[in-house]
C-alpha cells in the first residue's frame, strides 16, 4: 500500500490510528501495540502477502538471536555472544544477498546463465539493516562498548551510551515486532535506532491520542505528500523522458541532458524526503518521534556535509556499522581512504544490484577521498573555497553522480554524460532562436527538443519554469522541520489544493523511488 | 553527528493546530479555485482548442436549413474536408472536430443547440473516443476550458464533472498559464500556422502538405495506439456517451451516421508494429518534428483507464469483431453506419504527423470518397468535386486504388448492414 494512495489516506490510516487509540483506551498499551502490529502486517501484505512469512520469519529469528545474545552477554560469555552475532548478521545478509544479489552475482560470474527470476521482497533492504542494527546494539550494550548508540534491549532506553546494566529486563517480542514492522518506516525507512524507538513504543502513554501530535503529524504528513505528488512526480516525468531516451540510444543535446539530470536530482530529493516526512508525520500521529532523515542536502558546502544531510539514517548506519568497524579514520590516511571507498561502494550496492549503483557509490567514495585530501592540504596551506563556490561544486558533483544512479546501464550513463558535456551539440527550439537570432551562433535551431518534457513547442519554457521553481525551493527555503507552525500553514496553503488534485485526479499513483531499493 | 529528531525548531501546536490546518486547507482550495477559475488562463493551448470549437459553432449558427456536421477528434479536421464535401453534396457542411481529448459529453452538449431536424451528423470517432473512461473524460482539456470560460455548459453536465473541472489543474498547468499569458502579453507569434497549417472557414485543417509532413514509420509507430478489443469498445464509457447522443439525435430528428476514422492500413500497421502490438519504447522518442502547442490534449489522451494489457491484447486477428462493436454503438441506438470500401485505411505515406491525420492531398481524396458514399444515403446526387482540389487529391499515395473503390461502399442503417 502506498502512502500516496487514497486507500491508505482515507481507509488504512484512520482505521489503524482509530483502532490503535481505541485499543489503548479499552485494553491498554499492549493491546494497542498488538493492533498496530496486525495493521503493520496488513500494510505489508497488501502489496504481496506471499512475502509476509519472510518478514515474520526474519523478525522471529532476529528476536530469538537478540535474546540469546543478550543472555550470553549477561553471563559474560562474550566470545559466544560474538559468534552468535556474526551468525545473526550473516543470516540477515544471506537472506538479503539471496533475494537482492543472487541474479547479479550469477550474471557477473556467468553472463550467459539464465536468470533466477527472484523477485525482490518489498522493504527487505530496510528491515534487514534495521535488524542487523538491533543485534549489533545488543551485543555492544552487553559487552559495555556500544560506542555509537544506545542498546536496543533496555526497556527504558535511558542513560548514557553503553551504560545500560545488562541485567535489565529484555524488550518483549511484541514491542520488537511492532518496532521492526512499524508501518511508517517499514517499507523505506528511515532506518531508526532500536534504542530511539523501542522505549517510545513501550511508554505507558503511547496509545493516548495527543491533539498536538496528531495536528503536527498530519501537517508534516501532508507537506510530505505534497512533496511527493506535486513536486517529485512532476520532475519525475521530465527525468523519465530524458533518461528513457538515453537508454534507447537517442542522442541527447546539452539542454535535454542537463534538464533530465537536474529534474532527476529534484525528483529523488522530493520523493525520498517527502516519503521521510510522511513517515515522520505518521509516526508522530502515533506519538512516536522519528529522527530527521533529510536536512536540505543540496545546501551542503562539501561532500561530507552532503552525507550528513542526505538520507541521514542510512549515512549513520554506514558510518556506525561499517565505516567505524572497518577502522574508520583510526589507522592512517590511506586506510581511511580505503575505508571510505569500501563504505560508499557497499552503500551504492545496497541501493541495487547493478554496476551503475556501484559506480554511484564509487564516485561518492572518490569525492569523499578528494575532499579529505583537499581539507588536509587546504588546512595546511590556509586554502578555503568561498562558500557559494564550494556549495556549487558540491552540488555539481552530486548531480553528476546521479547520472549512473538513474541510468539504465553503462551505455545510457555514457550517453547522458556526453550530452551534458556538450559533445552532442547544443540545440534550441526554432521559436527561441527566432526570438533571439544571436543564439543561432551557438545553437542549432530545431522544431522541438524531442527528449524534453512533452516535446512540444513550449516544453523548454515549461520545464525551465518547473526546474527553476524546484531549485529555488531546495536551495533557498528551509525544510519542513525547520519551519514554524505558521510557516507550515502557509506551505500547506500554497500546496494542499495541488496535492488533492494529484491524489484524487492524477492518472496513476507513482510509487516511491526507494521502494525498489 | 548530533542526533536530531523530527523537530529542529520546537513546534508545539496547541489546540489551535487543527484549526490552523483546516484554515490552511480551506484557504488553499479557495485560492486554487480563484486562480484557475478567474485569473490564470492558457490562451495558446486551451484557447486554441476553444476557438476551434467556437468557430465551428458560429459557422453552424449562420446556416439555415439542413447541414452536415462532422464531429470527431482531430482526425475530423485533418482528414475530412467540408470544403470538398459541401459542393459535392450541395449541402452546407461544418467540420466540428477538435481534439481527441475533448470529452464527448462536452462536445455533444455544445453542439446540441446548433442541431435541428433534418441535419446530418457524421461521426468518424477515433478508437479512444469509444474506450475512454469516465475519469479521463472528466479530466480532458474541456474541463479546464469550462472551469475558466464556460460555466453554463459545465452546469449542464453531470455533477462529477464539476469536481473534476475544479481539480483539472496541476502545478504544470499553473506554470504554463503564467508562461502562456506572458507570451501573449508580449505579442508571441504562434508558429503553428507556418509549420502545420491552419483552418479554413469550414473548420477543415488546411496547409498540412506533404512537404510539411513529419511522418516516418518510426514516428507513426511512436504514436500508434494499440488496437482496442471489441469488449473495450462495447463497454467503454465513451461508447456510452456516443450512444446517448445517437438516441438524443434520433429523438430530435437529426440523422447520425457513424464512420471509421482514417487510419493506417493493416499492412502498414503490421509493418510498423510487427507481431507485438505494444509501441516500442525505442521509437517513442522519435516524436514528430512538428511544432505542437496542444500538450494538454496529448496528456489527456495518455490517461487511458482501460489497462494497457487490456487494450494491447492482440485483437488484430478479430478486426471484424472490433468493427461490429463500433457499428453497434450506432445501429443499436437508431443511428446509421457508413463503411467505406477501404475501411478508411491508408498507407503510412498518406499521413501527416500522426496515424490519424492524413496529409492534405489524402484528406481531399478521402473527402471525395466520403461525399460519393454519403450521396446515396442522403438521397442526393454526388456532384463533381472542385477541380483544383480534385487535382490535389491525385497526389495522395495509393489514391488510384482508393478512388476506384469509392463506389463500393457498405451502408448500414436501422440495424442491418
Amino acid at each position: 500500500m502506498l502512502f500516496n494512495s487514497p486507500e491508505f489516506i482515507l481507509g488504512y490510516l484512520p482505521l489503524t490510528l482509530g483502532g490503535f487509540f481505541l485499543a489503548g483506551r479499552l485494553y491498554g498499551t499492549r493491546a494497542a501495540l498488538a493492533w498496530l502490529l496486525v495493521a503493520d502486517l496488513v500494510f505489508y501484505g497488501w502489496w504481496n502477502p506471499r512475502y509476509l512469512p519472510l518478514l515474520v520469519g526474519s523478525v522471529t529469528v532476529n528476536y530469538g538471536l537478540g535474546r540469546h545474545i543478550h543472555r550470553l552477554t549477561r553471563a559474560s560469555r562474550t566470545r559466544a555472544a560474538r559468534g552468535w552475532l556474526i551468525s545473526g548478521v550473516s543470516f540477515n545478509l544471506g537472506v538479503l544477498g539471496w533475494f537482492k544479489y543472487a541474479d547479479f552475482l550469477l550474471h557477473a560470474a556467468a553472463p550467459q546463465a539464465p536468470a533466477l527470476g527472484i523477485v525482490l521482497p518489498l522493504a527487505i533492504s530496510f528491515f534487514t539493516f534495521q535488524q542487523i542494527m538491533f543485534l549489533v546494539d545488543i551485543f555492544r550494550a552487553g559487552v559495555g562498548r556500544a560506542g555509537v548508540g544506545r542498546a536496543g534491549m533496555d526497556r527504558e532506553g535511558a542513560g548514557p551510551v553503553g551504560a545500560e546494566p545488562a541485567s535489565r529486563p529484555a524488550v518483549s517480542a511484541l514491542s520488537y515486532a511492532a518496532f521492526v514492522c512499524f508501518f511508517p518506516h517499514l517499507i523505506a525507512g528511515p532506518i531508526v535506532r532500536p534504542a530511539d524507538i523501542l522505549p517510545q513504543l513501550e511508554a505507558s502513554r503511547l496509545a493516548r491520542p495527543v491533539a498536538a501530535n496528531l495536528a503536527a503529524g498530519l501537517t508534516i504528513f501532508l507537506l510530505g505528500l505534497g512533496k511527493k505528488l506535486v513536486l517529485a512526480d512532476t520532475f519525475g516525468s521530465f527525468a523519465d523522458t530524458g533518461f528513457a531516451a538515453a537508454s534507447h540510444g537517442t542522442v541527447l543535446t546539452l539542454i535535454e541532458a542537463w534538464y533530465a539530470v537536474l529534474a532527476y536530482a529534484l525528483q529523488i530529493y522530493f520523493d525520498f524526503s517527502g516519503y521521510s516526512d510522511m513517515a515522520i508525520g505518521l509516526a508522530r500521529m502515533a506519538n512516536v518521534r522519528f529522527p530527521l532523515n533529510f536536512d536540505s542536502p543540496y545546501k551542503a558546502r562539501d561532500i561530507a556535509d552532503f552525507w550528513r544531510r542526505w538520507h541521514i539514517s542510512l549515512s549513520r548506519f554506514l558510518r556506525d556499522y561499517l565505516y567505524i568497524p572497518l577502522g574508520g579514520n583510526r589507522q592512517g590516511e590511506v586506510r581511511r581512504g580505503v575505508n571510505l571507498m569500501l563504505t560508499m561502494l557497499l552503500g551504492g550496492l545496497w541501493h541495487g544490484a547493478a554496476w551503475t549503483f556501484i559506480a554511484w557509490g564509487g564516485l561518492h567514495g572518490l569525492y569523499l577521498i578528494v575532499h579529505r585530501l583537499w581539507a588536509g592540504m587546504g588546512g595546511r596551506l590556509g586554502l578555503r573555497l568561498p562558500g557559494p563556490l564550494a556549495q556549487a561544486l558540491t552540488l555539481l558533483a552530486v548531480v553528476v553522480a546521479w547520472v549512473p544512479f538513474r541510468a539504465d546501464g553503462v551505455a545510457a550513463t555514457i550517453g547522458m554524460l556526453r550530452g551534458m558535456a556538450g559533445l552532442n551539440g547544443f540545440a534550441l527550439p526554432r521559436m527561441i532562436v527566432g526570438a533571439w537570432p544571436a543564439l543561432a551562433e551557438i545553437a542549432r535551431p530545431v522544431p522541438v527538443l524531442l527528449s524534453l518534457g512533452d516535446a512540444h513547442t513550449l516544453s523548454l519554457p515549461e520545464v525551465s519554469a518547473c526546474l527553476l521553481l524546484g531549485w529555488l525551493i531546495v536551495l533557498t527555503l528551509p525544510h519542513v522541520h525547520e519551519l514554524s507552525e505558521r510557516a507550515r500553514g502557509w506551505a500547506l496553503t500554497a500546496g494542499l489544493a495541488f496535492t488533492a488534485q494529484a491524489l484524487f485526479f492524477a492518472p496513476y499513483a507513482a510509487p516511491f523511488l526507494y521502494f525498489r531499493f | 553527528m548530533q542526533h536530531r529528531t523530527d523537530v529542529i525548531r520546537p513546534v508545539t501546536p496547541g489546540a489551535g493546530g487543527f484549526r490552523r490546518l483546516v484554515c490552511a486547507a480551506l484557504a488553499s482550495l479557495g485560492l486554487y479555485a480563484l486562480l484557475f477559475g478567474a485569473v490564470l488562463d492558457r490562451p495558446l493551448d486551451l484557447g486554441f482548442l476553444a476557438r476551434q470549437l467556437d468557430d465551428g459553432l458560429a459557422r453552424a449558427a449562420t446556416i439555415r436549413g439542413p447541414k452536415l456536421v462532422i464531429l470527431a477528434g482531430s482526425n475530423g479536421p485533418y482528414s475530412h474536408r467540408c470544403q470538398v464535401i459541401e459542393p459535392m453534396l450541395d449541402l452546407p457542411c461544418v467540420n466540428g472536430g477538435v481534439a481527441i481529448g475533448i470529452g464527448q459529453d462536452y462536445l455533444f452538449m455544445r453542439w446540441r443547440a446548433q442541431l435541428h431536424p433534418g441535419d446530418i451528423v457524421y461521426l468518424p470517432m477515433e478508437q479512444q473516443q469509444y474506450t475512454v473512461g469516465r475519469s479521463a473524460t472528466a479530466l480532458g482539456p474541456d474541463a479546464a476550458i469550462m472551469f475558466r470560460h464556460d460555466w453554463p455548459t459545465l452546469g449542464e453536465l453531470a455533477p462529477q464533472r464539476w469536481l473534476a473541472a475544479l481539480f483539472a489543474f496541476d502545478l504544470r498547468a499553473g506554470l504554463m498559464s503564467v508562461i502562456e499569458m506572458s507570451l501573449v502579453a508580449v505579442g508571441f507569434h504562434d508558429p503553428r500556422a507556418e509549420t502545420s497549417g491552419t483552418r479554413n472557414a469550414w473548420g477543415d485543417h488546411v496547409g498540412h502538405t506533404v512537404a510539411r509532413a513529419g511522418t516516418s514509420p518510426a514516428v507513426l509507430a511512436a504514436m500508434l495506439a494499440p488496437p482496442a478489443s471489441a469488449a473495450a469498445i462495447r463497454d467503454g464509457y465513451g461508447a456510452g456517451l456516443i450512444a446517448g447522443f445517437v438516441v438524443w439525435a434520433r429523438a430530435h430528428g437529426v440523422r447520425v451516421i457513424g464512420g471509421l476514422p482514417t487510419q493506417l492500413d493493416p499492412a502498414a500497421r503490421a509493418g510498423i508494429l510487427g507481431p507485438e502490438t505494444l509501441v516500442p519504447e525505442a521509437l517513442r522518442s522519435a516524436m514528430p518534428a512538428v511544432e505542437r502547442l496542444s500538450a494538454t490534449s496529448r496528456r489527456a489522451t495518455s490517461r487511458p483507464e482501460v489497462s494497457r494489457s487490456e487494450t494491447s491484447r492482440p485483437d488484430t486477428a478479430q478486426p471484424s469483431a472490433r468493427l461490429a462493436a463500433i457499428e453497434a454503438v450506432y445501429l443499436r441506438h437508431g443511428g446509421e453506419f457508413l463503411l467505406l470500401a477501404n475501411h478508411s485505411h491508408y498507407p503510412s505515406a498518406a499521413f501527416f504527423d500522426t496515424p490519424l491525420h492524413l496529409n492534405e492531398p489524402c484528406q481531399i481524396a478521402h473527402s471525395i470518397m466520403l461525399a460519393r458514399a454519403l450521396a446515396p444515403m442522403l438521397g442526393r446526387a454526388a456532384l463533381a468535386p472542385p477541380v483544383a482540389l480534385s487535382a490535389a487529391a491525385a497526389e495522395c499515395p495509393g489514391i488510384a486504388g482508393a478512388m476506384s473503390l469509392a463506389q463500393g461502399v457498405s451502408l448500414s442503417a436501422g440495424g442491418s448492414r
